[in-house]
């Protein structure tokens, strides 16, 4: 009797606790709501746009605007598209849904308008074009959108760090052409266009080709005009400018903004502020696409990496892009 | 019975605890094992350039742990003066100073291999040339 009352007691307590975890709290439905996704993962450069999702629904009357301000005006390009997207089912390809109108940017604030008055439901896609005014700060956007029920929802995004770094891309170097690059231009040059125009100061390195040099592989390099060794066919004028620019060659960093996409690893400013050069040579060589170099300017004005995209032996050129970052 | 039986099997643990617990093996600064062997020499030596791969011709690199010297060619157009070197000892030796760091090679470089029971200590002088 007395192991049959304990028994009791414990399916009691058991009952009790299993009772009291009972919490369950049923929220009230919103008539409008709204989200907020941002899809770029990389770094906000100047001149890049940073793309948004802004999901808006609503239970009661239709969609009618959405709103998006920046708290710095973006550049041109920053607005709202009119596409929502989604993917087909049978090929898994995402394809393209027009689902709103008049998308008018004015200044900071970005507006457009759902078209399909029986829309319960969309996600926008809002590019914030990073200005030039934005260099080294911090932006964010807040979203709003308004049914046919007279409601209004809000969202702000977090605060974003701009980058204080350039970015430039796809620039050609031809051997014995447009070879001599300038980090501060972040443009190549002729040899003629260099003694002309007295910009020999301002060339980091020139662009070589050379399948082989004694017999052995050299290929693609970049070769800083104090280097002795590796241009002196090139036969420089003796009144130029002739620093010596510091180059660390990676074959492991694929920047996708530098590469276009394929990897999510991307250069920011800290890599190139935190980049030393203890005892770097003053060339790199053997280049393949997808290889790239650290590069400091010979008076330390500039930090850059250059990414390599491609490289072509028989025109005997090579396709770079740079992110560059001032230093001093 | 099953009083009993807890009994031992408690002894039992407390006994395993008590002598692991007296375990003290002998550590260095590093908190590296000092063992009991002996042996030591270089067995395998690479530089890696700044990308991070190796900088040597494949097959050149030649160890003499008699006349204790490496001697190995760095590619054509290496920067021997940032490089990056690793090697391979005998088990439990380690090699002082440290490799693994950015380090100047355009001279002979002399690293020490000292033995697991940290009595032997071997200097190895590595050599490298640039395919010229």
């Amino acid at each position: 009797m007395k192991t049959n009352t304990s028994y009791l007691w414990a399916v009691l307590v058991g009952l009790l606790g299993l009772t009291s975890c009972d919490n369950t709290t049923v929220e009230v439905q919103e008539p409008l709501k709204n989200d907020l996704l941002k899809k770029t993962t990389g770094p906000a450069v100047i001149g890049t746009r940073v793309e948004f999702v802004y999901a808006i629904g609503a239970t009661e009357g239709n969609l009618q605007n959405v709103k998006a301000e920046a708290s710095i005006a973006g550049a041109k390009g920053t607005g709202f598209s009119g596409f929502s997207w989604f993917t087909d089912r049978a090929t898994g390809v995402d394809k393209p849904l027009l689902t709103a109108s008049d998308t008018i940017t004015n200044g900071a604030v970005s507006t457009a308008k759902i078209i399909d008055v029986n829309n319960k439901a969309v996600s926008l896609r809002y590019f914030y074009a990073v200005p030039e005014e934005a260099r080294g700060q911090t932006f964010s956007v807040k979203f709003s959108g308004t049914s046919s029920a007279g409601k209004e929802v809000t969202i702000s995004s977090p605060t974003y760090q701009v980058s204080k770094m350039d970015m430039s891309r796809l620039i050609v170097l031809e051997d014995a052409k447009k070879a001599y690059f300038s980090i501060a231009d972040m443009t190549a040059y002729t040899k003629e266009e260099v003694d002309q125009k007295n910009l020999s100061g301002k060339i980091d390195f020139v662009y070589v080709y050379r399948p082989t040099i004694s017999t052995y592989a050299f290929g693609h390099a970049m070769v800083s005009l104090a280097n002795k060794s590796y241009i002196n066919d090139l036969a420089l004028p003796a009144a130029w400018t002739k620093a010596a620019t510091k180059l660390d060659k990676r074959v492991d960093i694929r920047d996708a903004q530098l590469r276009g996409g394929g990897f999510d690893s991307y250069i920011d400013d800290i890599d190139l502020q935190q980049t030393t050069f203890p005892n770097a040579a003053d060339y790199a060589y053997g280049f393949a696409a997808d290889q790239g170099a650290f590069v400091t300017s010979a008076d330390g004005t500039y930090v850059a990496y250059i990414f390599v995209n491609a490289v072509n032996n028989t025109a005997k050129t090579m396709t770079v892009s740079i992110k560059r970052l001032k230093i001093k | 019975m099953t009083k009993a039986f807890f009994h031992k099997i408690l002894f039992l643990v407390s006994t395993v605890l008590f002598f692991g617990a007296c375990t003290d093996q002998p550590v260095d600064p590093d908190g590296l094992l000092i063992t009991g062997r002996s042996q030591c020499y270089m067995s395998f030596f690479d530089l890696l350039g700044s990308d991070h791969r190796t900088v040597l011709v494949s097959g050149t690199t030649v160890i003499d742990t008699v006349a204790q010297t490496v001697k190995a060619v760095a590619r054509f157009g290496t920067n021997l003066q940032r490089v990056k070197p690793y090697s391979s000892v005998v088990t439990d030796a380690l090699v002082e100073p440290k490799m693994g760091v950015w380090v100047d090679f355009s001279k002979p470089m002399e690293y020490t291999v000292i033995s697991g029971n940290r009595q032997i200590r071997k200097k190895y002088t590595v050599t490298v040339t640039v395919q010229q």
